[in-house]
């Protein structure tokens, strides 16, 4: 009975789920069809959905794909390694975690954004600049949550390992790593997904190419059922980067 | 008592936490000397802060003691001993990422056992604490009292002399804790063990017991040694004995004015 | 231990501070001596260019309209995220409903829409307002619809047992108890509204700061750069720790 009542629920909530976003595309349709809401302001929906298509059969997304991707791939691998080179280094002892981990804790709750215009001013507009914010800005929640799994180690599990003799090759590797990974991957999950924002975010400000700039310019152009097309598919193309990041941080956490 | 059938010889030992005048300056042990026979089950009770785990973690070189010195089988105890000690922890310590065979395997791996030993080691001892059908769950998966055993087990497949358990039941209930305790007895009698074992309950110590060091309140040290005279595996009618009924009141009587001082103390400290 | 030692050991905030000052100093003899100074400008140097910055024509009232639009976007951030989070954590049916929807809103990147913003909002406070608000407002709703949700059964049902009407509960349970989830959400929101107003604020390059940042760049100015940017970061982090404090001071039972 109250199993009936509780799935009665998540289908009722799922209805709402599905009602709201028929409400929404409803009253987008009709704002831009009867209500002769300025098409410079908000386009027609079957005109995005054209465009959709269109953007996806000329594959003409795939230069600016490609750009951000290497931003990304390049920054996130300079800070996942440096985040848990650092983060393992700080870990070691008691001490240097009480002196550095406030210091990155204070550092990361500053906007880093701000200081892309130094980024663009050394580095310039191309790619080097998305590469050294995205990798400066995903370097934090790694290097914190590396120095929190590996600090927080549960003493009793370490206690119990140095009494039945382990060595320190030993300790690292069944105790200190199964111990912190779950922590450690969840930090690299969330470094993933500020990364790959923080880029199209600086492609959208300063830039020459990449999903973001794309995005800049066909707003410049007047272009505005393609530029939602276009909008909508690097919000696809996010949603997937991180929802497989995801997948692969839980695969992770099983193997242990 | 010579130094030959002493298994463990603890002399002098005096532990301090921080330093004089420190805010968190804590004397924990004071001038603590015991000697513990080969095969002896010795019982650490005493009022919380006393020192009775300190020692126990001095004892297995897990702690360096602020003065005064341990010998384990002769030998003086600078750091942990695993191929002479093994530990059971009040929170079983079991590693939560690991099954509890992977567990057991883990502890003579760290302890250096030759790989082509592991399997049968790990089935004796899982056998001896009954775990066999459980060997493949993890530790989450057990009731509290199997992850007492699993851990118990983990200790036997060290094969070690000495057994230090620090209130490995403590966490368990009452009837779950009761029955440990028989087994345990059970184990116990059949390895010849030497074991040290910190209690808070007084029936455990009386039923498991040979003799039970009474601990004074911080700084601790041995106020009194009680004999208990009952061969070893002790039955579950003991417990109902007027012998036991007395010996238990005895070291009621022992420990009642030490918790009191403690209790006292605390409460003047939290002022 | 000598006793320097010893001082050391118990203040680990003085050797972070030597940190600190040690990558000043690498910094301030890298820029003098090593780096092309169109491109790194040394500390010192910027330090003694905080006045001439602030002298900019047009800088001061740049800056005083971006801590304007950080105040007002969080204040709007605040109330929405409250309303919001109350009427939708309150009540079961809508919670779940309600909460992935915001969940997923929440997790969009919302930086591809910063063009659609400018475009509707124009390029003035409203804009910038507008993106703060936005980046604001979900981390504070879910804040609050999470602190909401894990109140203790037994703690109603002992208010209960004493006698307690809805509008005692209200007041006297769930209220205090989301207290501190409601100052850790206004902790997430005040991150989000600074990350929201700056990223508006430099997306524009023809007002504000994004227009003396810009300039300031073209015209290979490191100095002023770094200086503008100094005190900007200064401001998000003595708007960032109002509100850590303000957390901490009203979280203290927890």
């Amino acid at each position: 009975m109250a199993d009936r009542d509780e799935r009665a629920a998540g289908w009722g909530s799922r209805a709402v789920q599905v009602g709201f976003l028929l409400v929404v595309l409803a009253l987008w349709y009709l704002a831009t069809n009867r209500w002769g809401v300025n098409r410079l302001l908000l386009p027609n929906p079957v005109a995005v959905w054209h465009q959709l298509l269109d953007v996806l059969r000329t594959g003409e997304f795939w230069p600016d794909l490609r750009v951000t991707l290497i931003e990304l791939v390049v920054a996130f691998a300079l800070s996942m390694t440096l985040g848990t080179a650092v983060g393992y280094f700080v870990s070691r002892t008691r001490y240097a975690i009480r002196v550095f981990d406030p210091l990155f804790a204070g550092i990361y709750s500053i906007p880093i954004i701000l200081f892309l215009p130094l980024y663009v001013l050394f580095f310039g507009l191309g790619p080097a600049s998305k590469i050294a914010l995205g990798a400066t800005i995903s370097f934090f929640p790694i290097v914190l949550s590396t120095i929190a799994g590996l600090g927080n180690v549960d003493r009793t599990l370490v206690t119990a390992a140095r009494s039945m003799g382990a060595s320190e090759y030993q300790m690292f590797r069944y105790v200190l790593l199964p111990a912190a990974l779950p922590v450690i991957l969840s930090g690299l999950r969330i470094g993933f997904t500020v990364a790959l924002l923080s880029i199209i975010g600086s492609e959208v400000i300063a830039s020459l190419a990449g999903l973001g700039h794309h995005i800049v310019q066909l707003g410049e152009g007047m272009d505005m059922a393609r530029m939602f097309a276009y909008i909508a598919f690097v919000v696809v193309i996010a949603a997937v980067l991180n929802s497989t990041v995801s997948f692969l941080e839980k695969r992770g956490r099983r193997r242990i | 008592m010579t130094a030959r059938d002493a298994a463990v010889r603890i002399k002098g030992v005096s532990h301090q936490f921080g330093a004089a005048g420190d805010t968190q300056y804590v004397r924990a042990l004071a001038d603590t000397s015991l000697d513990i026979a080969r095969g002896e089950l010795l019982c650490l009770i005493g009022p919380s802060g006393c020192g009775k785990s300190t020692l126990l973690n001095v004892i297995g070189g897990l702690m360096t003691p602020s003065s005064g010195s341990v010998e384990v089988a002769a030998k003086p105890v600078r750091g942990p001993m695993p191929h002479d000690i093994a530990f059971v922890f009040q929170e079983h310590a079991l590693f939560p990422w690991n099954t509890v065979i992977e567990n057991v395997r883990l502890g003579m791996l760290f302890q250096g056992v030759p790989k082509s030993e592991h399997a049968a080691r790990a089935k004796k001892s899982l056998e001896a604490v009954g775990l066999t059908e459980f060997a493949n769950h993890y530790p989450s998966q057990l009731s509290g009292g199997m992850r007492q055993r699993a851990a118990l087990a983990r200790a036997l497949s060290l094969e070690t002399d000495i057994l230090l358990m620090d209130e490995p039941f403590a966490a368990l209930d009452e009837q779950t804790r009761m029955i440990l305790g028989e087994d345990l007895s059970v184990l116990l009698a059949r390895t010849e063990k030497t074991i040290v074992f910190v209690t808070h309950s007084l029936g455990e110590a009386v039923f498991l017991a040979d003799r039970v060091a009474v601990f004074s309140a911080r700084p601790g040290t041995i106020k009194k040694i009680m004999r208990v005279d009952e061969p070893h595996p002790r039955r579950p009618d003991f417990v109902t004995s007027e012998k036991f009924t007395a010996l238990r009141n005895e070291l009621y009587a022992l420990l009642h004015d030490e918790i009191r001082k403690t209790v006292s103390e605390s409460a003047r400290s939290e002022d | 231990m000598s006793a320097a030692e010893q001082f050391l050991l118990r203040h680990p905030g003085v050797v972070r501070l030597g940190v600190i000052v040690a990558i000043l100093i690498v910094w301030e003899i890298a820029a003098r001596w090593f780096i092309d100074p169109l491109f790194i400008a040394p500390p010192s140097r910027v330090i003694a260019s905080l006045g001439a910055v602030w002298q900019t024509n047009g800088v001061p009232a740049a800056l005083r309209l971006t801590l304007f639009e950080l105040a007002v976007a969080f204040a709007i951030a605040v109330a929405i995220g409250l309303t919001v989070g109350l009427a939708v954590g309150l009540q079961p049916f809508a919670r779940r409903s309600l909460a992935p929807i915001i969940l997923l809103l929440y997790g969009l990147p919302q930086i591809t829409i910063l063009p659609l913003f400018i475009l509707y909002f124009g390029i003035g406070a409203a804009s910038k307002i507008a993106f703060g608000v936005t980046h604001g407002m979900f981390p504070i709703m879910l804040a609050i619809i999470a602190g909401v949700q894990n109140l203790k059964p037994v703690l109603l049902t002992s208010a209960r047992s004493m006698g307690a009407s809805r509008w005692h509960i209200l007041r006297y349970v769930i209220f205090p108890h989301m207290i501190p989830s409601f100052f850790a959400g206004m902790r997430l929101g005040m991150t989000g509204v600074l990350l929201g107003v700056l990223l508006a604020e430099l997306y524009v390059s023809t007002a504000g700061i994004g227009h003396f940042t810009t300039m300031f760049t073209e015209n290979f100015d490191p100095t002023k750069l770094f200086g503008l940017i100094a005190m900007l970061a200064a401001m998000a982090i003595v708007l960032n720790e109002i509100v850590r404090r303000a957390e901490i001071h009203f979280s203290r039972w927890r």
